[in-house]
């Protein structure tokens, strides 16, 4: 037989035991499947039909000498391969590999090839040459063709798609080595950005796919097993499987309503091979931050605080506040006594060195032909870099089941439960502690609580003043019955509920300090921490989604033809309730009985949501050489009034593989070339729970009866009803190509895209004298033009193996009709004919050096002086420059400030049991603000002084030539709002490179521990986050808020064991 | 097979009877369609309008934004800055405070019209009295927001019911004379329908004294003196108020719903309507928390205090520099605290030689914040305010003293006021200016132990009443409206904040050279306001801020640029 040759192709993982077993399975055919392995009996026939076709047009070659070989497969890390195809390449002559890897083929020509293949691995030829023995080790198989991805309500062969579509493996996820599975997606495929900006314990980031979609929301659909899910951090990594993204219309219409910003497709791992595995991974790492700004030293902050005054009303003198000599002796006051003369570094007194992570994986795997259980068991402890009180873990359990009850019934049960409990301080010192002035004593060198500048202490908040205690529990459950009335057809029910419990503690506690260091009676309290509060919260919510849906698949000669039809319901609920009691006189007990029975508050609310879906699937091909696939969804959602609650969202795609032609049969080394098309439309419903209804929102004034106080209910509309709101539409067109050269090694994936998204639910303006909040209306355009680019490599250098992936991609949001809103927040513009948040701001001419220079300019206001930005005039009321500068008309565009150019890669390499992974990821542009907390000496009136500006400001100290080429304006409060103001002077390249990751692993092979169970032994060292280069002023990471918790580096110790 | 059927009709059926309803109501909030039919829902309709946002005083009112009604006026000092309407900057898109105070007046406008069209659906269930009650209620917030939107903007948008978008975009700006007389209209029902007083079973909310006196505010202000006359005399004629007897106690927490109280909300720290954070701290000292010190009363009120002998500082033989609070008004040391007091079991005192200050309840020297000599953050020109603050602010730093929104010594000196400028002067109106300053020195009106009034010329009087305003309503949100309504902004609102130097070097210095505590005497003007300019020594002092006021626009605020925006037709307020 012929086919072998053609089927070098390898196995869906559901069905990979069945391969095993019946030597000669069609499933070998490349061929769109469905996830079951029901699936079987339809794929025979189909495949029957399919040789009797090639069968007669291909011809084999029979060979004469003949010899038996022999031989063991082996993993690269040596160990054995058990039940690997073994064939000989052009006939049907083939074996599987025993328990120990072993192989024996018999009646093998000399010269032929033979060929191994492997579910996960990649398949290799190798020629036997005349030789008795053949050893093969398998090396993992990248991403490919063959693979198969997860699409909605069902799977196929990435070949077989005609939408774009990323997927990752799971050991990518579990490469990373990260506690939330959106921070391992960083960098990771093209089109899938990941953007944070800090590692506080237990958070993530937020995942854009292909960039913004709308201004409302523009987070994507998550979807874990099937199963809508309210987070992507609903799932432990270590318990993925995969994870395919569907990036255009055509992929993702089939979830219409919800769609629009993209879905995000989880799938967990279940139990796959004979007999049993067990598998335990330790890993231990240390955080640290990757940089911290430094901030100045007590007497510089003097002299500032002086030459500030100084500037601000010459006529007070140099020395306003702090004496000449004060400043001079001040490191030998400070000597003699720290206390009154602190120079205190808050950033080392809130922060350890180092925080550790602990992370414990233990998974377990079992399976026969009749049921297949994966349990895996997580825990991870995470310890904040404060001092105190912060702290995050998680325990996750996850058994996932299929049972198989006869030959067209089988089920599956999975039940996943997960709990996170988070400590935070009720007071964070991410803010204060880089700003606070060194000249104020945090403790006292006896140990005593100090005020900080009276009574801003953030170290002492941060340790005393109470914690907030969030503990959340999730449970879920998905049953689904599989049923096959006949070949072909596979219904599916599935019914999936999901609980959510959370319960938060926030407990603010009183902490006084001592006000001065010599004096022992004199105390207070520090700020925000006058009494002891406590405040409980509850909430519970669940969603229940229950989903019914029919794959039918048939052949028909050449014609292959895949439908599938559905139907998915949903509903949610969500209820909290709070409770508070104030004014404590105790700080041990945070419980509401232990407090007063004055000061008692209370509130609760609860709301719901829910949506019926009908939805369709069409897919067709032609000899696997044409490919058209059409989808539909008609969505019904609770949120919309009842004449504008449904929606229909089709989508078409079309695929043509050129390769599979004729006259591509001589261009052997372009395995494959693809290219294809779609268009659709999606939707977004995520715009608030009763949108279209008035509602009362109820108040409680209080007034006097008779001579008491009560609280008496009020109740008013706040917004303006618009009854017709209705979905947000986000239309796609996606045109993508594919090509794989010298026999796959060398895959490109690319793609162009243009969206565009209508009906944009937009804050109408309405005049303020109407009395009610802005309603909200389908108004708003905006569209996105963007591509993304994989490329990828692999192969092998005698006993080394080897890939590159690299990915990039961008994109580009311009705005459309806004109905003439705008919204400006925190510098950022998104307004008609601008890019989506696009910077916003004056455009800057240097620094004023001369007074002269200044009152022959425009100016922001009288209190501008030489020493001060100087902006240029650019209109003003008549639409000409009006010798002023101001707000309305001297601000301009001044370029976007989302990420472009995002890349990421991988490089891998496998040699003799050592591992080695390089991850990367970066922006290639940017433009990034230095923000004011950044760079503004003396915030607020007594904050610190930025570490980057001292010595690099204008000065009356300085030269004309010193200040000349100072970088940044002159010490001043009356200033601030003029040289702080956004403009492009504080616009910087905000590109970046980073180094996620570095693990070098070790395989130890032959251990001599087989008898005891441990097939494998595996430790490794992992460098997190540790390397980035960026533009960014010293002391700032690319990523990091200016006022919040730091990004951190790790250190990661771990060891895996497989029993 | 048949088994098999079964199945798939099980889960099929399972699955599609499950399917959701899509008809979801909210279920923590109602919805408006079924609103307005009894009683208890107008009341809870009505109620909302007393909530603080819509009668702002204080920073929480608002959200933040400005501190209060009087920091745009030369009562109020921040330390060494301004805000954009003393620094002469003030746009239409720049103060959130303009912005608020233009949508929360409208807002509790639309409230009151969205009442007064659908009470009729609760008619039958309402008695005559309380149905006419319930409107009046509703007219006379409508009437008092109105009021504020023409004091402040002059011209506005004028409408009595709901408007449907299409209407709120062509709006225009109606006159305000015309608004005015719908004002009055409004006032005169309210006035004849609200009760005088409530049964101790009924929530209260406006009187009819309140109508009259907001009235006779908004009439003043217009300078319709004739009716604002009236309206005040018919106030004081209902005999429901009086001077509550001690002028200090009557703005404390423990004073409520005084008998001097005509219009007022009361806050409540227990049921979560207390003054709070900024609201609080920024008028209490440095001894007693911080931040805080960055709410005081400008040497401008402080000297505005007449002498005991009733003569401004600048003429009275009893006014000693060195002391300055000796011989003054008590009202003086009732509203800013007297150096060498007890101000919350510290002895007050800025002065730079005070790092240490004695502490009644330690009964010991303790560090003294309140020195410009241990804290550089101590008031910046050595005063702080008294008035209204006591133990209870700082115990949790709220507090919940009732908004007095309008009392009667206001109504008093309203009416003396319209008299004086309608030249009509009896003794009526001396007798309601004594009233109020006999108060203050706890006396009767017709005793002698105080400077009584006797004055009778128009021009004199009108400093006199100016003078005992100030004196008598400085931090009551009432200082701003009166520099506006007299014109004499353009005036005061352009003098220079003086405040003590800074260093403790320079400090020291000041003292020694003999300026303590403020090193010269101001002249007073015809409107009672210190004039620092021709004052010797002043460059000793520290020039803390420049005030700004630009007569030709800033009497009137500007229109929010976001309305300009929706709708042009609005136009802005002249050079804008």
């Amino acid at each position: 037989m012929v086919w072998f040759g053609f089927a070098k192709v390898n196995i869906t993982i559901n069905i990979t035991l069945k391969i095993i077993k019946n030597k000669l399975n069609p499933d070998l055919m490349k061929k769109s499947v469905g996830s079951n392995e029901l699936w079987q009996s339809a794929r025979r026939v189909w495949t029957a039909m399919f040789l009797m076709l090639f069968g007669s047009l291909v011809c084999s070659n029979m060979m004469a000498q003949n010899l038996t070989v022999t031989g063991i497969i082996t993993f690269s890390t040596g160990e054995p391969v058990p039940g690997a195809s073994v064939m000989v390449k052009g006939t049907k002559n083939g074996a599987f590999s025993d328990s120990k890897g072993n192989y024996v083929l018999s009646n093998v020509p000399s010269n032929a090839s033979i060929l191994v293949s492997f579910i996960g691995m990649e398949s290799q030829e190798v020629n036997v040459a005349g030789k008795g023995q053949v050893n093969v080790v398998l090396i993992e198989e990248a991403i490919s063709l063959n693979e198969v991805i997860t699409i909605g309500y069902g799977t196929a062969k990435k070949r077989d798609l005609t939408g774009a579509v990323s997927a990752i493996g799971g050991e990518k996820i579990t490469a990373r080595q990260n506690t939330q599975v959106v921070s391992a997606l960083q960098g990771a495929m093209s089109g899938v950005t990941v953007t944070r900006s800090s590692s506080a314990p237990g958070t993530g980031g937020t995942i854009r796919v292909r960039g913004i979609t709308s201004i409302q929301e523009s987070d994507p659909l998550i979807i874990i097993d099937g199963v809508p899910a309210g987070s992507i951090n609903d799932v432990n990594p270590s318990d993925i499987e995969n994870i395919s993204v569907l990036k255009d219309a055509a992929s993702a219409s089939i979830y219409g309503a919800r769609a629009a910003a993209g879905v995000v497709l989880i799938t967990t791992k279940r139990g796959a091979r004979d007999g049993m595995s067990i598998d335990y991974n330790y890993s231990l790492s240390m955080d640290l931050p990757t940089k911290m700004p430094e901030y100045a030293d007590a007497p510089t902050y003097m002299k500032a605080l002086n030459e500030r005054n100084w500037n601000d009303t010459p006529t007070g003198g140099e020395y306003t506040v702090y004496d000449k000599d004060l400043i001079a002796n001040y490191w030998s006051l400070n000597k003699e006594n720290s206390d009154l003369y602190p120079n205190t570094d808050w950033v080392a007194l809130c922060l350890k060195n180092y925080a550790l992570r602990n992370s414990h994986q233990l998974g377990l795997a079992t399976g026969n032909d009749k049921s297949k259980t994966k349990i895996s068991l997580g825990y991870d402890d995470v310890d904040g870099l404060f001092k105190s009180n912060l702290s995050w873990n998680r325990a996750t359990i996850r058994v996932n089941n299929d049972i198989r009850i006869s030959k067209w019934f089988s089920t599956s049960l999975d039940i996943n439960m997960k709990r996170t409990e988070s400590t935070d301080p009720m007071f964070s010192p991410s803010y204060q502690m880089r700003f606070a002035a060194p000249v104020y004593a945090g403790i006292y060198s006896d140990g005593r609580l100090a005020g900080g500048k009276d009574g801003a202490n953030p170290y002492g908040a941060m340790m005393y003043g109470g914690t907030s205690k969030d503990t959340r529990y999730q449970a879920g459950g998905k049953l689904s019955v599989e049923i096959t009335p006949f070949d072909g057809l596979v219904i599916t029910g599935i019914f999936a509920p999901n609980y959510n419990f959370a319960k938060v503690k926030d407990f603010n506690k009183q902490v006084s300090y001592y006000t001065a260091w010599d004096d022992l009676s004199s105390t207070d309290f520090l700020d925000g921490t006058n009494t002891t509060d406590l405040k409980e919260t509850r909430a519970d919510s669940y969603s229940i989604t229950s989903q019914l849906f029919a794959n039918y698949a048939k052949s028909i000669a050449n014609h292959n033809f895949n439908a599938m039809a559905g139907y998915e319901g949903y509903h949610y609920y969500y209820e909290n309730m709070w409770a508070s009691r104030g004014q404590y006189d105790l700080i041990q007990y945070p419980y509401l009985a232990s407090g007063p029975g004055t000061f008692k508050d209370n509130n609760g609310d609860a709301y719901e949501n829910a949506y019926n879906s009908y939805f369709g699937r069409l897919m067709y091909n032609w000899k696997y050489r044409y490919y058209l696939q059409a989808n539909f969804r008609y969505d019904g959602s609770s949120r919309f009034h009842k004449d504008f609650r449904w929606a229909f969202f089709p989508s078409v795609s079309a695929g043509w593989v050129v390769s599979q032609e004729s006259f591509m049969e001589n261009i052997s080394w372009i395995s494959l070339l693809k290219v294809r098309g779609s268009w659709g439309q999606l939707g977004n419903e995520r715009i608030g729970n009763y949108p279209y209804q008035t509602t009362l929102d109820f108040n409680s004034p209080t007034l006097y009866m008779g001579n008491t106080i009560v609280p008496v209910q009020g109740a008013s509309a706040y917004q303006l009803a618009v009854p017709d709101i209705s979905w947000e539409t986000t239309e796609t067109a996606d045109l993508g190509l594919e090509i794989n050269f010298l026999n796959d090694h060398l895959r490109f994936t690319g793609d162009y895209y243009w969206k565009q998204t209508k009906d944009m639910l937009l804050k109408l303006q309405i005049p303020n004298y109407m009395g009610y909040s802005d309603p909200d209306q389908n108004a708003g355009i905006m569209s996105t033009n963007g591509w993304d680019v994989d490329l990828n490599w692999n192969n092998q250098l005698g006993d080394l193996n080897y890939s590159i992936s690299l990915n990039l991609s961008d994109y580009k949001t311009v705005m459309g009709n806004m109905e003439g809103t705008q919204v400006l927040s925190n510098n950022l513009m998104v307004r008609e004919g601008s890019e989506y948040k696009e910077w916003y701001g004056y455009l800057s001419d240097g620094i004023f050096q001369t007074a002269t220079d200044v009152s022959s300019s425009a100016v922001t206001s009288s209190a501008v002086k030489a020493g001060d930005i100087k902006y240029k005039d650019i209109s003003g009321p008549a639409g000409i420059p009006d010798g002023k500068i101001d707000a309305t008309y001297d601000r301009v565009l001044l370029g976007g400030s989302l990420p472009r150019y995002n890349y990421g890669g991988n490089i891998n390499l496998d040699y003799k049991g050592i591992d080695f992974m390089v991850a990367f990821q970066g922006v290639g542009k940017k433009k990034s603000m230095l923000t004011s907390d950044m760079v503004t000496p003396i915030r607020g009136d007594w904050y610190n002084v930025p570490g980057i500006i001292v010595d690099k400001y204008w000065s009356n100290y300085n030269t004309a030539e010193q200040n000349s080429a100072a970088q940044y304006p002159r010490l001043s409060r009356t200033g601030e709002t003029n040289n702080y103001a956004a403009s492009d002077f504080w616009l910087i390249d905000g590109s970046y490179f980073r180094i996620k990751n570095i693990t070098m692993g070790y395989s130890f092979p032959n251990l001599g521990l087989e008898k005891v169970g441990v097939k494998k032994l595996r430790v490794y060292v992992s460098l997190q986050d540790y390397f980035t280069f960026s533009h960014f002023p010293k002391g700032w990471d690319p990523e990091v808020s200016s006022t919040g918790y730091p990004i951190t580096k790790s250190v990661m110790f771990g060891a895996s064991i497989k029993f | 097979m048949r088994l098999k059927k079964y199945i798939i009709l099980g889960v099929a059926g399972t699955v599609l009877l499950s399917c959701n309803n899509l008809d979801l109501q909210p279920l923590s909030q109602a919805s408006t369609e079924s609103w307005f039919t009894d009683k208890t829902q107008v009341e809870m309709s009505l109620n909302t309008l007393y909530l603080h946002q819509f009668w702002p005083m204080f920073k929480n009112d608002f959200g933040g934004s400005i501190m209060s009604l009087d920091e745009p006026s030369d009562d109020w000092m921040n330390r060494n800055t301004l805000i954009v309407f003393t620094n002469g900057t003030l746009n239409g898109d720049n103060s959130t405070f303009v912005k608020n105070t233009w949508s929360y007046s409208y807002k509790a406008i639309s409230r009151c019209n969205t009442i007064l069209e659908n009470i009729d659906k609760a008619k039958l269930n309402l008695t005559t009295e309380l149905y006419e009650r319930y409107i009046a209620d509703a007219k006379f917030v409508r009437a008092c927001m109105y009021s504020r939107l023409i004091s402040h903007f002059g011209d506005v948008v004028y409408f009595t019911k709901d408007l449907t978008l299409e209407e709120a975009y062509s709006q225009v700006r109606t006159p305000k004379a015309e608004i005015l007389a719908h004002i009055y209209e409004d006032f005169d029902y309210a006035a004849q329908k609200l009760p005088l007083t409530y049964k101790g079973t009924e929530i209260k909310r406006a009187t009819k004294g309140a109508a009259y006196g907001m009235k006779a505010r908004v009439a003043l202000f217009f300078k319709d003196y004739t009716v604002a006359r009236d309206a005040a005399k018919s106030c004081i004629d209902l005999g429901a108020y009086e001077l509550y007897p001690d002028f200090g106690e009557l703005f404390l927490s423990k004073t409520k719903n005084s008998v001097e109280t005509v219009f007022g909300i009361p806050r409540s720290t227990e049921y979560g309507t207390p003054l709070n954070g900024g609201a609080v701290t920024a008028y209490l000292s440095r001894n007693i928390t911080s931040p805080s010190a960055t709410a005081s009363p400008s040497w401008d009120l402080f000297c505005s205090y007449l002498c005991t002998d009733g003569k401004p500082i600048d003429e009275s033989p009893l006014y000693d520099r060195k002391n300055p609070f000796m011989n003054r008004d008590p009202r003086c040391a009732a509203t800013i605290v007297e150096f060498n007091s007890n101000y919350f079991g510290f002895n007050y005192t800025p002065h730079p030689d005070s790092a240490k200050c004695w502490s009644y309840k330690e009964g010991k020297l303790v560090t003294n914040k309140d020195s410009k000599g241990s804290d550089q953050y101590a008031s910046y020109n050595g005063l702080t305010l008294r008035k209204g603050i006591d133990e209870d602010w700082s115990d949790d730093l709220m507090a919940d003293n009732d908004k007095l929104i309008l009392r009667y010594a206001d109504v008093l000196l309203m009416y003396a006021e319209a008299k004086i400028e309608l030249n009509n002067i009896d003794q009526t109106v001396l007798d309601a200016m004594n009233k109020v300053r006999a108060r203050a020195y706890k006396v009767d009106y017709t005793s002698s132990l105080y400077p009584k009034i006797t004055e009778t010329s128009q021009t004199k009087l009108r400093t006199i009443l100016r003078t005992e305003r100030r004196m008598e309503f400085a931090f009551e949100g009432l200082r701003y409206n009166d520099i506006i309504r007299w014109r004499i902004a353009e005036k005061v609102m352009n003098y220079t904040n003086y405040g003590l130097p800074t260093s403790l070097a320079s400090c020291k210095a000041y003292v020694k050279s003999g300026y303590w505590f403020i090193p010269g005497i101001p002249d007073i003007d015809e409107n009672g306001c210190p004039d620092f300019s021709k004052m010797a020594n002043l460059s000793q002092c520290r020039e803390l801020s420049k005030r700004v006021f630009d007569a030709n626009k800033h009497y009137l605020w500007p229109i929010p640029t976001a309305d300009i925006m929706v709708n042009p037709g609005l136009g802005q307020n002249p050079n804008y």
